[in-house]
């Protein structure tokens, strides 16, 4: 009898409700072009996107334990990946995107026997030295366009056709993210996190184990990049690489709660809330943006969303998890 | 790629060693923080470059000399330290290992974001009053500036190295940074301790940053390539020891100018990156080879 | 015979430095049979069971398992070979709970790793662990026994052919001791082999056919159970006899100034619980020590002896009881703030700092009420211990052991403390060393100052003492004046173990 079926016999009232809420959900975000107009749709492309990029980092810093600094290495990647490919190839536009997730996952594989001698914190740091170094080559590489960077050839698809790729590619983002923390993989992941030494000890491989966690990472991320370019229609290295995309990543995973189910989730509506807010004054959006960070990792290291469910777990019934 | 002939090398060797103490400057306060309050500072960078702009500001407002506003610029950022490291970072200490980082993370994006939206993301630089004055060598010639700056970051290093070596605040700064656990049962206030170190590191960032501004230009989010370089520097030279983080410095300074010499300008940094994850690599030792 | 062998090692070292902690080992575990590894504090117990589950790699020898190879296999690479361990202090996935921590292990286990398998392994695992109420909570949150069988099942879940047990029995009270060793004794058909290291020699005797001994990181002695716990070697090993004085005259004569049992209480503690490193390290211990008197702490290996000096100094929290000195209570302050009291603490293995020289060892110890006459105060203890000065700006660790224990000695004392705690200062020192250490001792003894003096080596322990407290599993067993401690038969059964020598 696993953990799992207790809790969904402890639940078996609520199940229906779940489903209920999460189908109608997923088809108010899918009629959303109907509902409302452009300005929305960009938005809500930004939050689709933004929610792939913190399901990812969730993966690799809350359930591999690999905190990374490096978001923008592999946007820059998939970006730049899918520009030169779409340029290249006029490949329908799915493909483009997958090869742009591969592109980046290839790198992540590449780099990882280096990256990942380096343990705990020396990971971060190389990881932030990682990005801002391919930032740097990339613009001084005139072969990928320099400073100034490079054009997309094929014209930007209008706003809801984007916004519906963005939600396809959360929804499969969330799925496969989902689907692995459910399976018997999850375990391993969780034991290196836990405590790398004894998960060898019992038999990980877990070279194997951060390697496949920081490699579908490094592919969604990278298909998140893809998005960018194709939204934008060009592209540069300054914004493909930059600091911004970590720095926005980091703070909706750990805002929304780090290793959690609904941290990625909570956090990225929290923040694109607080972004809409402070439309006008970016920098005090990121700012407090930054503020709210320190607070959540001083006052509630499970972020939002292990204070809500924390106080939902007094509720008799609910089994009690550890990791949420 | 083109390769430059030797008058050319000379030149990227006397720069290269002259900005490396201005690096060294600048990578002392990471050193103690990581090696003594055993924090991996993100912020480092900022506390650097806080420093660049109260010089600037004070160079502004009073119009004295950018070399007396420097020290003041450096007891501003040491004070801005002391109520981060008291009430910002302590408090997360026990949280694990990843906490001081993610927090030191969030001010150095609070304060990056702070400084754009008061003073704008204009490119600065501070006078330093010698203007265009170079120094000629023979047949190298380097800005006044570099020398300038690499005689007091040798000062200043050479200061730092009495008091940690000779004081009896530097006894317990060792013994602290070797064994924490053991310095407090043998007497040595650790906690306060920390705080103080902070403060020094914060200084001596402070320092480094206002005299950086005079020799290179800088905008809000400089704080990156500090940090970087801070850390490349402590990787190279070794933790624990003010020597060691001269001649990383030093290493790093004469990493940059042959890159620069050989590729071009656009990729001092990257090489100077580049060296760093390799050291990284194979001398992890090198950053945190003194915990016990 | 040799393929008869479930392990073997041949020629197993490993150096940290210039220590080699364990030594040139040559040891055989035979198939179907449980050796128990005893041996005193710093024998290299620890590092031998690292050793061989892959934890740590050897700086030279061969490690054979089941007739292969393992020496340069990496950990996990030696679990799919069929070892499994346990840890010495307990080391859940903490955020996991027990039933993951189980199938996790088992999903990695030899033979079998579809679901349904490894549902059966771990269900079966649970109940013979007793562990099934709680196979849902977190593993973090389990209380220090339950944590002991976790790790114990975990190990099981790996189907493991070879099982290492790390110092399982410590902490434990006697009916957990039992029900430990039934345990041990019923999974012994599912392994075939089992290393047990232990102080707990109740388990020794109860599980293991044979024992080796290590002292020193060398292996002194293997064979029957009974025949090794019952030989005077291995007793003067752990009671540290080897190093006979002249007698118990000498002490009587060296002792002036005893205290008139009248005097106030310096050091008092009462109730003194401590869960330390997964253990229940402390158990109510009380404890008194007034000014001007010696109180030895004596104790097995694993007794709670460091625990209680650590706790007493600060270094260490109380989980129940409370501390006072000299009238105020002192546990819950930071440890710097008791030292500033007029505690000092010798610690155990010295601690003297590497990157501080000598005389800056010395210093750091001078609190800022005696700044002033700091100076003073280094040249009175150069004066105690004479060897010193001439190595004043030397790094402290580049003395010998000796020196560097008087160095540490010296250091708990500037500070002019009313309580000195010497923790095993006798460690791994020679004869002679040591009793050059306990001169000193006792001209310090003649300044008036309390000292609590923990020791392994019962004959220096009680060489000083006016009175004397024997600790095991954490509490006190026995209490009284050195002449009552010295010849009572409870001693040696509580260090080498009951019916060792009847």
């Amino acid at each position: 009898m696993s953990v799992a079926t207790t809790r969904r016999g402890a639940q078996r009232g609520r199940v229906p409700l779940a489903v209920i809420a999460l189908l109608a959900g997923l088809a108010l975000l899918a009629a959303l072009p109907y509902l409302l107009g452009t300005y929305w749709q960009q938005l809500g492309f930004r939050a689709l996107q933004l929610f792939t990029l913190a399901v990812a980092w969730n993966l690799l810093a809350g359930y591999a334990g690999q905190v990374s600094l490096g978001t923008g290495a592999f946007v820059g990647l998939g970006a730049y990946a899918f520009a030169l490919l779409g340029n290249a190839t006029g490949a329908p536009l799915p493909l483009l995107l997958l090869a742009a997730g591969a592109v980046a996952a290839l790198f992540a594989i590449i780099v990882s026997p280096g990256l990942f001698r380096l343990r705990g914190l020396y990971f971060t740091i190389g990881s932030l030295a990682l990005a801002e170094a391919l930032r740097i080559l990339m613009v001084n590489l005139s072969t990928f366009g320099g400073a100034s960077g490079i054009v997309l050839q094929a014209s930007t698809p209008p706003f809801y056709a984007l916004y519906w790729l963005a939600l396809v590619v959360a929804l499969v983002a969330g799925g496969i993210v989902v689907a692995l923390l459910h399976s018997p993989a999850s375990l391993a992941l969780r034991a290196v996190r836990d405590d790398e030494d004894v998960a060898r000890q019992m038999g990980v491989r877990s070279f194997r184990v951060k390697l496949g966690a920081f490699a579908l990472a490094a592919f969604l991320t990278g298909v998140a990049g893809g998005l960018q370019a194709l939204k934008l229609g060009a592209i540069e290295p300054y914004g493909a690489f930059g600091m911004a995309w970590t720095i926005d990543t980091v703070a909706v995973v750990i805002i929304g709660g780090i290793a959690t189910r609904g941290g990625p989730l909570l956090g990225t509506l929290l923040y694109v809330a607080l972004g809409e807010l402070l439309r006008d004054l970016p920098e005090l959006h990121n700012a407090i943006g930054g503020l709210f960070l320190l607070l959540v990792i001083r006052l509630a290291p499970q972020g939002v969303w292990g204070l809500v469910t924390g106080r939902w777990a007094q509720r008799p019934g609910l089994a009690e998890r550890a990791d949420g | 790629m083109h390769l430059p002939d030797g008058l050319t090398l000379l030149q990227a060797v006397v720069s290269g060693l002259l900005i490396g103490g201005l690096f060294a400057l600048a990578a002392l306060g990471l050193s103690l923080v990581v090696g003594v309050v055993r924090i991996v500072n993100l912020m480092h960078g900022e506390l650097v470059l806080l420093g660049a702009y109260v010089a600037y500001g004070l160079v502004q407002a009073t119009g004295l000399n950018a070399l007396l506003v420097a020290p003041l610029a450096a007891l501003a950022v040491a004070l801005l330290g002391w109520p981060i490291e008291r009430f910002v970072l302590q408090p997360v200490v026990r949280h694990g290992e990843e906490a001081p980082l993610l927090t030191t993370f969030a001010l150095s994006v609070i304060i990056q974001n702070l400084l754009v939206f008061l003073l704008g993301a204009d490119t600065r630089s501070i006078d330093s009053g010698y203007g265009a004055t170079r120094l000629q060598l023979g047949g190298v010639s380097v800005p006044m500036m570099y020398l300038v700056g690499f005689v007091v970051a040798l000062i200043v290093c050479a200061c730092v190295h009495l008091l940690i070596t000779r004081t009896a605040f530097g006894r317990r700064i060792r013994a602290s940074a070797e064994n924490p656990g053991d310095a407090a049962v043998v007497g040595v206030p650790v906690r306060r301790l920390y705080a103080l170190t902070f403060m020094l590191a914060a200084g001596v960032a402070g320092l480094g940053g206002a005299l950086l501004g005079m020799v290179f230009s800088f905008t809000p989010s400089s704080g990156v390539e500090y940090l970087l370089t801070g850390f490349t520097v402590v990787v190279l030279g070794g933790l624990g020891s003010v020597v060691g983080t001269l001649v990383g410095g030093l290493a790093l300074g004469l990493v940059e100018s042959f890159a620069a010499a050989f590729l071009g300008d656009g990729y001092r940094l990257f090489v100077g990156l580049v060296a760093f994850l390799v050291f990284l690599a194979l001398r992890p030792a090198g950053l945190f080879g003194r915990r016990a | 015979m040799a393929e008869a062998a479930a392990l073997r090692v041949e020629s197993l070292s490993r150096r940290f430095g210039g220590v080699a902690a364990v030594d040139g080992v040559d040891l055989e575990v035979h198939a179907g049979e449980a050796l128990g590894v005893i041996g005193p504090n710093g024998a290299g117990k620890s590092t031998f069971i690292n050793l061989i589950s892959g934890a740590l790699a050897p700086s030279s020898g061969r490690i054979v398992l089941f007739g292969e190879d393992i020496t340069t296999c990496s950990a996990d690479a030696r679990t799919r070979r069929g070892i499994g361990r346990t840890h010495q202090i307990p080391r859940p996935f903490a955020r996991m709970s027990v039933w993951e921590n189980l199938a996790l292990a088992a999903r990695h286990a030899r033979g079998g790793h579809d679901m349904r398998s490894v549902r059966a392994n771990c269900r079966s695992i649970l109940e013979r662990t007793g562990l099934a109420d709680v196979a849902a909570r977190p593993a973090g949150a389990l209380p220090l026994l339950r944590r002991k069988r976790l790790e114990l099942a975990r190990a099981l879940a790996l189907r493991p052919r070879l099982l290492l047990l790390d110092e399982i029995g410590a902490g434990l009270i006697e009916s957990e001791t039992r029900a430990l060793i039934e345990l041990i004794q019923s999974i012994r058909a599912e392994v075939e082999a089992v290393v047990l290291i232990e102080h707990v020699m109740d388990v020794i005797t109860a599980c293991c056919e044979r024992t080796a001994v290590l002292a020193s990181g060398r292996l002194l002695v293997v064979g029957d159970t009974r025949q090794v716990l019952a030989s005077p070697e291995v007793a003067a090993v752990y009671l540290g006899t080897t190093d006979a004085g002249s007698g118990q005259a000498e002490d009587a004569a060296a002792r002036p100034g005893a205290p008139a049992t009248a005097a106030a209480a310096l050091l008092e503690v009462s109730g003194a619980t401590v869960n330390y490193g997964g253990v229940r390290a402390l158990r109510g211990v009380d404890l008194k020590v007034r000014a001007g008197e010696v109180v030895a702490l004596l104790g097995a290996n694993g007794a709670g002896k460091t625990t209680l000096a650590r706790a007493i100094s600060g270094a260490v929290p109380l989980a129940a009881g409370s501390i006072r000195f000299d009238g105020s209570p002192i546990s819950g302050l930071a440890a710097e703030r008791i030292t500033a009291r007029g505690v000092g603490h010798c610690m155990e293995g010295r601690r003297i700092f590497a990157s501080l020289s000598v005389e800056e060892n010395l210093l750091l110890a001078v609190p800022p009420a005696l700044r002033r006459e700091a100076a003073a105060r280094l040249e009175e203890i150069y004066a105690m211990f004479p060897a010193l000065p001439a190595h004043r700006h030397k790094s402290g660790t580049a003395l010998s052991g000796g020196q560097q224990q008087m160095l540490a000695i010296g250091r708990a004392m500037m500070s002019r403390p009313k309580l000195v705690i010497l923790d095993e200062v006798s460690l791994g020192l020679a004869p002679i060393a040591v009793a050059q250490l306990y001169e000193s001792l006792a001209r310090i003894r003649a300044t008036g100052v309390a000292m609590l003096v923990v020791e392994q080596n019962i004959h220096r322990g009680l060489q000083l003492a006016d009175r004397a407290c024997v600790l095991a599993h954490g509490s006190v067993r026995l209490a009284g004046r050195p002449e009552e401690i010295r010849g009572s038969r409870e001693l040696r059964e509580l260090y080498v173990g009951e019916d060792a020598g009847a």
